[in-house]
């Protein structure tokens, strides 16, 4: 089986600064790291094909700056087979649209049975990537798998996390998931298998490398969306002291709770 | 995208909002997307058009009508008894393609969330996650204002050039609409009828098989709780702790307590908030009778919100709280329970 | 009617005592009754309890003065408290009288940049002044597992905890005290000074005295420059004596880490239901568990690699790499939670003793026979770097008269061993209560006079914290 993780290079704390005068986001000199729910969807994966004991391989396509190699080589450390990392001025400035689409894209061209991403990332926070990969490719998916039960040849089985209610279902393969921290503990990256995958290649998959499509709608020119300005929240904390009797104290407790739980 | 510089922005009018539901109950955001939707439908002088899909939905897409739409479009057959996204998605999509609405919104649940970008691709069209502000220009564009990297920052984010203008928004970010006494618009019952959309739905039909759903069990966990009831040194004696967890109970939450309570034996350890990776984030913490020792704080100063009841005014725990009540906690607690309102 | 003296011969408070000291230190700065007075019977070792007459809340050392020349005038006895998370009955008043609270002395006072030193009052939290600290790029080393200790608490009982291997114990990290002796006299000694030939190092007698000495008022930290890098790993084996075979490898590279634990499966396991979160590697039998420290990506990764092939050479499974903040919370949570995991539902004593560090596996190892001959489940981790164990014997639901009968039976057999191994009885927790016994088998008749003659020199009314650390008839 071949099984494909997608993982994505984010800002190692959330804690951003904003540019004053250009209004962007300060990436200079920020640590960076692998999204840590990508890790669990890598560790899923290996999961997978360490239990399939069949010769499946697991291989890690990411997109993102030369230096998002670091997300493709930590994966050889934790036990990945093989890895691409999609690195191309042309994909630059992709929002979720454009971003899906030229993952499905290299995806395409090497082939998979099953796709394994993380639930969102810690920087976008959308959760729109996995699916929108899946319905480019024309697949099925699920979002939000807690854990995968079974795998056959032919489907997967797993329960996915809905909030209020876990889903099983079983579905055929090829087809993309998404995972929720709930599903595993990822390993830590082996010193071992650092050693032993130093002169191992990452595949470089630029534009021109992409299946020819009439959809050439890559980066930021093929993305509709645009982020007019960013800014910094406004925090305001509530802090009121309630004084008065217990029956009137009782009844705008009453409203608040109304106001902070459902309805 | 569907087209590109040169949109035509008349040929997509319309504010849909899908309706999510689960067992015959709409998801509460639904109420809130609506009211939304109505505000940005006057400014522009559009329509408000639901699409719910589920089954069955007899018994509760009439009660859409007693909210401000214009149409409901109902898509009940058994396909839709589960949610699978791909089918989900092509109700969505034949809902799209017949009314070619300019701006769509959807709950960003679980459900919403995996249901949302699946449409988006079919019509190449931008989506923008977890809105908290939704406003309209007059030529139609939706300013959309999100929170990325954990809420550190702000984004406004349009979709110039492309229709429909897809957002999901988050429970409890906007007001719900209120209920009408008479109810108003069109109920239309629908099935699948656009070839791509049918064709869509066709395909993930056969492809997933729901084989269960099930109900979460209310949290037993501290660590996995929403809502927190946690009772300190002013419970007088164990028995009185019954009304506390009854007080949790009728939230959804569990009964915690700070480390006197777990001392005396009258709560076990797993219910001790505070203590060496008793860490809890609930969304919504009730301290009762916590004097707010510093080990207490430490376990649950991450929670969104805090009320704290407490006769002392000058409780440390106050200093944690958003609202600080002071005054009697078995009065205030009692009072609650005996008028309903929790 | 209550007693006017207490078993040791103190006097106990009367409703006038009270009176002064709330005209010393404020009407709402004492406690005499109601149920929170119960909070001061105890520590976290919770076996032993016993009630003061009344709590007392200095807000400064005047105060601390004027409450000590009192009791020293009425002979009441005195015992000094922080947070109460001391292990072995330290701050259990058990001949009654005062408590002396320093928790609302909790000001960090000076953040000295130039001197590299913070001097704070003595009911600051740990947990504070890493706070403070570190937000100005500085490191108050000591470490401890119990961040809500007060510094006075961590200075009464020489605190070490994990970076101790690196940067010392609390005593290498003091550089100045304030002490007020029973008589209300306040020393300052010490001061901002890196070093100190001055005369005979009093300082050092009151850290780690348990308060039977002096009453610490106030502390001059030592800071470092804060490492900007940490990177931490987790090193399986499959046996404790290779784990522990492999520490002194591990310092032959010339990397010295910060923390050097070590853990075996079974207390990891705990850890993993107490916390209801997996450890990220749980199948070897024994770990290592290191953090690195040093200011640039580069400088912490070839750290790894020096001590990663050391660690292989030596026969380690293999060596897990936590170069991120999640990756390395995944570890050291679950390391914090030990304790705890133990403790939770359980009654449990522990035995704190510290070896020469190659003689760890040995005493590790003794533990088991000691589980399997007295019929008693016994758990154990520690700091593998600096050779201080933490025993836990488990009472899991045991008999009242069974526990009594077998935990003295294998706390004895651990300490006799740890003495035979040139252990001593406690590394960082201290005597208090619990442990005098076996100290006074540990240490010789020279020096356990010589620790008498110096208590009745700094304390002759005895009043200070009776009955802790050593005893008359001892």
């Amino acid at each position: 089986m071949k099984i494909v993780a997608l993982m994505k290079q984010v800002p190692g704390t959330s804690d951003v600064a904003i540019d004053p005068e250009r209004g962007t986001l300060r990436r200079e000199g920020v640590a960076v790291k692998t999204n840590p729910y990508d890790l669990h969807a890598l560790e899923a994966a290996l999961d997978v094909r360490d239990k399939l004991t069949d010769g499946s391989t697991v291989s890690v396509v990411s997109m993102g700056p030369p230096q998002a190699e670091a997300v493709i080589r930590e994966s050889y450390w934790m036990g990945a087979d093989g890895g691409a990392l999609m690195t191309d001025r042309a994909f630059a400035g992709a929002d979720t649209l454009a971003t899906a689409f030229a993952l499905s894209q290299a995806l395409k061209k090497q082939g998979f049975d099953l796709i394994v991403a993380g639930m969102q990332s810690t920087d976008g926070d959308t959760a729109q990537v996995g699916p929108g990969v899946a319905e480019f490719l024309g697949i099925p998916h699920v979002s939000y798998v807690r854990s995968i039960d079974a795998v056959r040849p032919d489907r997967i089985e797993v329960t996915a996390d809905l909030g209020d209610r876990y889903l099983s279902q079983e579905v055929q393969l090829p087809c993309l998931i998404t995972v929720t921290k709930d599903i595993n503990q990822p390993r830590l990256p082996s010193f071992r298998k650092r050693k032993e995958t130093a002169g191992r290649a990452v595949d470089i998959v630029k534009a021109a490398d992409l299946p020819p499509s009439d959809e050439q709608h890559l980066g930021l020119a093929g993305s509709p969306t645009r982020v007019e300005k960013i800014f910094p929240p406004k925090r305001e904390r509530v802090r009121e002291v309630w004084e008065g009797p217990s029956v009137e104290l009782a009844g705008r407790l009453a409203t608040l709770l109304k106001e902070v739980l459902e309805p | 995208m569907s087209e590109a510089a040169n949109l035509d922005r008349k040929a997509w009018k319309g504010v849909m909002v899908f309706a999510e539901s689960h067992e015959g109950r709409f998801e509460p955001v639904t109420f809130e997307l609506i009211g939304k939707a109505r505000e940005l439908a006057d400014k522009t002088g559009q329509d408000v058009i639901c699409v719910a899909v589920g089954h069955p939905l007899s018994d509760i897409t009439g009660d859409l009508l007693h909210y401000p739409v214009d149409r409901v479009l109902a898509y009940d057959a058994p396909e839709f008894q589960h949610f699978v996204a791909g089918v989900y998605a092509a109700a969505l999509e034949d809902a799209v393609l017949l009314e070619r609405p300019s701006v769509v919104l959807i709950g960003a649940t679980p459900v919403g969330r995996s249901l949302a970008p699946r449409v988006a691709v079919r019509f190449r069209t931008g989506l923008t996650a977890d809105c908290t502000v939704l406003d309209i220009r007059p030529n139609g564009d939706l300013v959309q204002t999100r929170p990325a990297f954990g809420g550190n920052i702000m984004a406004t984010i349009v979709t110039r050039n492309a229709r429909p203008q897809m957002a999901t928004v988050r429970h409890k970010v906007m007001p719900r609409a209120e209920r009408l006494e008479a109810p108003r618009g069109a109920l239309l019952p629908k099935s699948i009828a656009a070839p791509q959309a049918l064709a869509g739905f066709t395909r993930h039909l056969a492809a997933v098989r729901v084989k269960s759903e099930t109900s979460l069990p209310k949290a037993e966990s501290i660590s996995d709780a929403k809502v927190i009831v946690a009772c300190g040194r002013g419970i007088r004696a164990k028995e009185d702790l019954q009304m506390f967890e009854e007080l949790a109970d009728r939230l959804g939450g569990v009964l915690a307590g700070s480390r006197p309570l777990v001392e005396k034996g009258w709560l076990p350890a797993a219910r001790q908030v505070g203590q060496s990776g008793r860490t809890v984030r609930p969304d919504l913490y009730i301290a009762c009778g916590i004097s707010g020792a510093i080990q207490h704080v430490a376990g649950m100063s991450g929670s969104t919100t805090v009320v704290a009841i407490n006769q002392d005014k000058d409780a440390p725990i106050f200093e944690t709280a958003n609202y600080a009540l002071v005054g009697d906690m078995y009065e205030i607690v009692g009072e609650l329970l005996k008028t309903g309102g929790a | 009617m209550v007693l006017k003296m207490s078993a040791g011969g103190f006097a106990r408070c009367t409703a006038k005592d009270l009176d002064e000291l709330r005209g010393i230190c404020g009407d709402d700065a004492v406690i005499a009754g109601g149920p929170l007075l119960e909070d001061y019977t105890h520590d976290e070792m919770v076996a032993v309890r016993s009630y003061p007459d009344g709590v007392v809340f200095p807000k400064d050392t005047e105060q601390v003065s004027r409450v000590m020349q009192f009791a020293s005038s009425r002979h009441i006895a005195v015992t000094p408290r922080g947070a109460g998370t001391g292990l072995c009955g330290g701050a259990v008043p058990v001949e009654g009288g005062i408590v002396l609270c320093l928790s609302r002395m909790s000001a960090i006072l000076e953040i000295d940049r130039e001197n590299l030193t913070a001097t704070v009052e003595s009911g600051v939290m740990l947990m504070s002044i890493h706070q403070a600290v570190e937000a100005q790029g500085f490191l108050y080393a000591p470490d401890p597992g119990e961040k809500t200790a007060t510094i006075g608490g961590n200075v009464n009982t020489n605190a070490g905890g994990m970076r101790a291997i690196k940067y010392g114990v609390t005593r290498d990290n003091i550089r100045g005290l304030e002490v007020v002796m029973p008589s209300g006299e306040v020393l300052e000694m010490g001061g901002k000074h890196a070093k100190n030939s001055t005369g005979y190092s009093l300082m050092s007698s009151f850290i780690g005295s348990e308060g039977t000495l002096g009453i610490v008022t106030r502390a001059t930290l030592k800071l470092f420059p804060l490492p900007r890098q940490t990177l931490s790993l987790l090193v399986p084996f499959n046996s404790l004596g290779d784990a522990i075979r492999t520490v002194p490898r591990i310092l032959a590279t010339g990397i010295l880490p910060q923390s050097i634990e070590f853990a075996e499966k079974g207390v990891i396991e705990a850890s993993e239901r107490y916390l209801g979160k997996r450890f990220p590697h749980a199948s070897a039998p024994s770990y290592l568990l290191l953090r690195v420290d040093g200011n640039s990506p580069a400088e912490v990764s070839s750290a790894m690699d020096l001590v990663g092939d050391a660690c292989l050479t030596a026969g380690a499974v293999d060596v897990l790499i936590a170069d991120s903040p999640e990756r390395q919370s995944a570890i050291w949570d679950g390391r914090a939670a030990f304790l705890a995991a133990l403790k939770s539902g359980n009654e449990v004593d522990e035995c704190d003793v510290v070896l020469p560090r190659n003689r760890i596996a040995e005493l590790v190892e003794y533990t088991k026979e000691v589980s399997v001959a007295v019929g008693v489940r016994i758990e154990s981790f520690g700091h593998a770097g600096d050779g201080n164990l933490h025993i836990y014997v488990l009472r899991d639901g045991m008999s009242t008269g069974d526990w009594e009968r077998k935990l003295p039976k294998a706390m004895d057999l651990l300490y006799e061993k740890g003495d035979a191994l040139g252990g001593l009885v406690s590394g960082e927790h201290g005597i208090g209560l619990a442990k005098r016994k076996y100290m006074a088998r540990n240490l010789s008749a020279g020096e356990l006079a010589l620790m008498l003659r110096l208590k009745k020199t700094f304390d002759p009314e005895g009043i200070l914290n009776p009955g802790k650390v050593v005893l008359e008839s001892s």
